[in-house]
């Protein structure tokens, strides 16, 4: 019998319908693609140009970045600050994020606005000035950008993690460039990488929010009609499954009171068909609060303020690793708890009482994922990055309901590899390099290039 | 009104504010306590927010923590604490509204059972390393430690920072712990709100049925302390930094007080973005400023208007100082112009707009609710907040700039490479030193320099 003191038991996951989304591509090749979200008087707008940091030129890293962050430092008939100014009258702004598969120009506006907002955002995309004098000032933030990140652990942890990881495939050299190579570049470069991945894209701009196809259509025609249509792109190489050299890299951070980990290795892609699979075991592995690691070293041990797990699942490939900080004196035994789980988790089957867990929050949860027009955007955009249908999100409640003990074992099997993990320590060396010896791998003092 | 919504007070004091949304099948879950490091007393500093984390530790009646079974559930949780108040959220798929509701009321009325000296030295721990991660081991991340202690008398409560000083921290006992659950935890000192797909009658029955049994404890006095009298201070702390970043600070007119919207508009107007004054000066025109900020802070007692700006290398921080002091005598002489007015209307206008699309979390419906409440006394406030920032005329913010920052009683604190002080403005005084003996520790161990030659700031040795 049930009493006011019993703890209440949830019902059946709720299914997820993703929004129709309507579909059209505009006469230059620019695809469009509308998501109704009727809740609040905005949209938001995000558009996918398939073209990023990974395309950088072998000898230039950051140019794909520094091309894109430039664009909006002067468009059209604006200067820097005229563009600037005309967003933020319309109550928005503008932001350029730039991956390593993609570049993507997002805004949020009221939907009043949408127009004018539009109209801007084609400015920016497909006349941007790239004059000299904001290369110049613009390069130079960068310059100090890289310099200022030199000395924040977690920069420079994921900088030694992802060049390590991914050793010569391009996804190494993340998004930023370092000083040396910033240094060579000029205008010119950054207008001839702009005619090579954004004059003539492959672009998918994602119109999500209180606005149907029907009513922007008008607009993206006036604006963008005969903008897109870039030739496909060679896909880059796959990203190696084979691992690391499972050394120690320590970057010495004197006086430092944490250090800063992250244990891993390279991954497979976003359309692999183990992904729904690799997000169930990561889910018991690291994937939240109540997760097994964050559980270990946080809620038993108290050595850090949180630590998590995650695959990150990009194109051609992606990694998997743990991220977290530890204060010093813990640093050696983090690491060994680190791999000692991702070992349990590859030869124990995991409990059927633990793998219930993860599937609940997981399918429970997923809902919570499509609740504002940003969300929705945001969903859209990454089926554009990575060639999804519109049935994935749809698939997710029902296909992680089904994974089973035995097909975490598999995937834990075929994706983790405790033996070939790299293993970044940002921290004191005269503190911790000691301790390290324990265990039992190489240590290699290393300088990450900024 | 921009979020509809129905409210009732339980007889153990309890606000329930109800706002029902029923676009998608999510309930929101906000609890408020009205408690935070102003609460607290030198000596003991750090204690709000510690609590905060033993409250996911488990109570009575699921004493084995706060995140299996809500997470178990769909839900995503978290919570917070800052000077004035601790809040706590749960957004959970609709059926489980009643789980998130039932375990805020477990927590509120039945925490102390659950609570064992293994979890309070474990949470212990855990805040010493979030003390560690967010502040101590991160680039100029003591600064703000040293800008409230020079900002504010040692008595007052915003002298010290809500995360605690590390000694407080490893001297807080399991027994403080209990004493300020029993002050500050209990329906009189909270508000409740639940937003999303739930009928509003089933809303308050459930909260009634929950929390009703709950005694309501003894009202909370509200905190007082003098005004803090703005003076001059020049101040240098050495950090693991590549480039100097210079700091003025004033203090100001708190939440909702007359110029705190006028002066989050002037933080706007001067600092915000590429068309703001400080940045198409310092950084597009002149080229001597890489990062640059500003900001009204609101807070309950008192606010603190800030801009702080980095040298572009080979630039000094007397530099940045002049031409910042420079543009804020411009402002305070000339006021705005009309397009920074038009600017500042729509960025508000569009922000309100923006900040009705989430029902939870942090920023969310429910949790603005809760803060209208518990810091006016009603829900209803969102037009007058709006109002206070499209009403305000060109005038209005000249004379807050005029009033409140002051160029010669300016708290001026320059963070330099460690080995570096000759890079801070002249006459600087070295951060810890300026109050000899009543410093906070780590603003104190932090001035000795957390370079090489000094050893750690902190030390990890809890």
């Amino acid at each position: 019998m049930s009493t006011r003191f019993d703890l209440p038991q949830p019902g059946a996951p709720t299914a997820v319908h993703f929004p129709p989304i309507a579909r059209e591509t505009m006469p230059g090749g620019l695809r469009v693609w509308s998501i109704p979200a009727p809740a609040a008087p905005l949209a938001a707008v995000l558009l996918v140009v398939e073209h990023g940091s990974a395309r950088d030129p072998e000898d230039q890293p950051g140019l794909v970045g520094l091309t894109a962050d430039l664009m909006d430092e002067g468009a059209g008939n604006l200067d820097a600050i005229a563009v600037a100014d005309a967003f933020m009258r319309l109550g928005t702004h503008l932001e350029i994020e730039v991956a390593p598969d993609v570049t993507t120009f997002g805004l949020t506006a009221l939907t009043r606005v949408l127009p004018e907002a539009l109209a801007l955002l084609a400015d920016v995309v497909i006349r941007p000035r790239l004059e000299a004098r904001d290369f110049d000032r613009i390069r130079d933030l960068r310059l100090n950008r890289l310099r200022q990140l030199s000395r924040s652990p977690s920069a420079v942890a994921n900088r030694v993690f992802n060049g390590a990881v991914f050793a010569a495939h391009p996804y190494a050299r993340g998004t930023l460039g370092t000083t040396v190579a910033l240094r060579t570049l000029s205008a010119d470069d950054t207008r001839a990488q702009w005619a090579e991945g954004f004059e003539r894209a492959g672009a998918t701009l994602v119109v999500a929010g209180d606005v149907t196809l029907d009513a922007i259509r008008p607009v993206v025609e006036r604006t963008f009609g005969t903008w897109g249509g870039g030739r496909p792109r060679t896909p880059l190489p796959a990203v190696s499954l084979a691992g690391g050299d499972a050394a120690v890299l320590l970057v010495d951070r004197p006086g430092a009171s944490q250090s800063e980990l992250r244990v891993g290795h390279s991954g497979p892609p976003r359309r692999t068909e183990a992904y729904f699979t690799l997000l169930t075991l990561n889910a018991v592995l690291g994937g939240q609060f109540s997760s097994r690691i964050n559980r270990n070293l946080r809620e038993t041990r108290g050595v850090t303020y949180g630590a998590r797990t995650a695959f990150e699942f990009r194109r051609a490939g992606g990694s998997f690793g743990c991220d977290t900080s530890v204060q010093s004196d813990a640093t050696a035994d983090a690491i060994a708890e680190i791999l000692r789980e991702f070992e349990t988790i590859r030869s124990e089957p995991v409990g059927e009482d633990e793998l219930a867990l993860a599937r609940s929050s997981l399918t429970r949860g997923y809902v919570r994922n499509f609740e504002t027009a940003v969300q929705l955007g945001r969903a859209g955009a990454q089926l554009a990055v990575h060639d999804l249908g519109s049935e994935t999100y749809d698939d997710f409640v029902p296909i992680v309901g089904r994974q089973r003990t035995a097909d975490l074992a598999a995937a834990a099997h075929a994706y983790l590899q405790p033996d070939r993990s790299t293993i970044v320590v940002v921290g004191d060396r005269e503190t911790i390099q000691p301790s390290l010896a324990a265990l039992g791998r190489p240590v290699r003092v290393v300088t990450p290039e900024f | 009104m921009r979020v509809p919504f129905q409210k009732q007070t339980l007889a153990n004091g309890l606000d329930v504010i109800v706002h029902e949304s029923r676009h998608v099948p999510l309930v929101a879950v906000s609890v408020w306590y009205h408690v935070g490091s102003k609460n607290e007393r030198r000596g003991r500093t750090g204690l709000a927010h510690l609590f905060e984390h033993l409250m996911f530790e488990g109570s009575a009646h699921q004493p084995r923590g706060y995140f299996e079974p809500l997470q178990q559930a769909g839900a995503s949780l978290n919570g917070s604490t800052s000077t004035d108040r601790t809040n706590y959220w749960e957004v959970v798929p609709r059926d489980a509204a009643r789980l998130a509701l039932w375990m805020e009321a477990d927590r509120m009325g039945w925490l102390l059972p659950a609570l064992t000296d293994a979890r309070f030295e474990t949470q212990r721990g855990v805040v010493l390393n979030e003390r560690r991660q967010s502040y101590e081991n991160r680039p100029y991340g003591l600064a703000q430690f040293a800008i409230l202690d020079a900002l504010f008398p040692a008595a007052h409560p915003y002298s010290w920072p809500t995360i605690g000083e590390p000694d407080d921290l490893r001297a807080a006992s399991i027994d403080d712990a209990r004493a300020f659950f029993a002050r500050y935890y209990h329906p009189g000192n909270a508000s409740v709100a639940v937003a999303g797909d739930i009928a509003a009658p089933d809303a308050f029955a459930l909260v009634e049925e929950l929390f009703g049994e709950i005694p309501g404890g003894e009202a909370v006095p509200p905190v007082t302390a003098a005004e803090p009298v703005p003076a001059a201070r020049r101040l240098v702390l050495e950090d693991q930094v590549e480039l100097p970043r210079l700091y003025l600070a004033w203090t100001t007119p708190g939440l909702f007080h007359p110029g705190d919207a006028e002066l989050d508009l002037v933080a706007d107007a001067l600092g915000n973005g590429r068309t703001s004054r400080l940045y198409s000066r310092l950084i597009h025109d002149q080229r001597i400023a890489t990062e640059l900020a500003a900001a009204q802070t609101s807070r309950e007692l008192v606010g603190t208007f800030q801009i702080l700006a980095t040298a572009a290398p080979g630039r000094t921080l007397a530099e940045l100082r002049d031409a910042i002091l420079e543009e804020v005598i411009r402002f305070r002489d000339g006021g705005p112009n009309e397009a920074e007015l038009e600017r500042g209307r729509a960025q508000a206008e569009a922000a309100f707009v923006f900040r009705t699309q989430t029902l939870g979390g942090f920023g969310g419906k429910a949790d603005q609710l809760n803060a209208y409440n518990v810091y006016t006394g009603s829900p209803d406030y969102f037009d007058q907040d709006l109002a206070r920032y499209v009403g305000a005329s060109g005038e209005d913010l000249r004379a807050a700039a005029a009033r409140w920052l002051d160029p010669d009683r300016v708290v001026e604190l320059s963070v330099v490479p460690a080995g570096r002080p000759e890079l801070a403005l002249e006459g600087s005084v070295p951060v810890g030193a300026a109050r000899a003996g009543t410093a906070p520790a780590s603003a104190a161990r932090a001035g000795s320099g957390p370079g090489p030659a000094a050893g750690t700031p902190d030390g990890g040795r809890s």
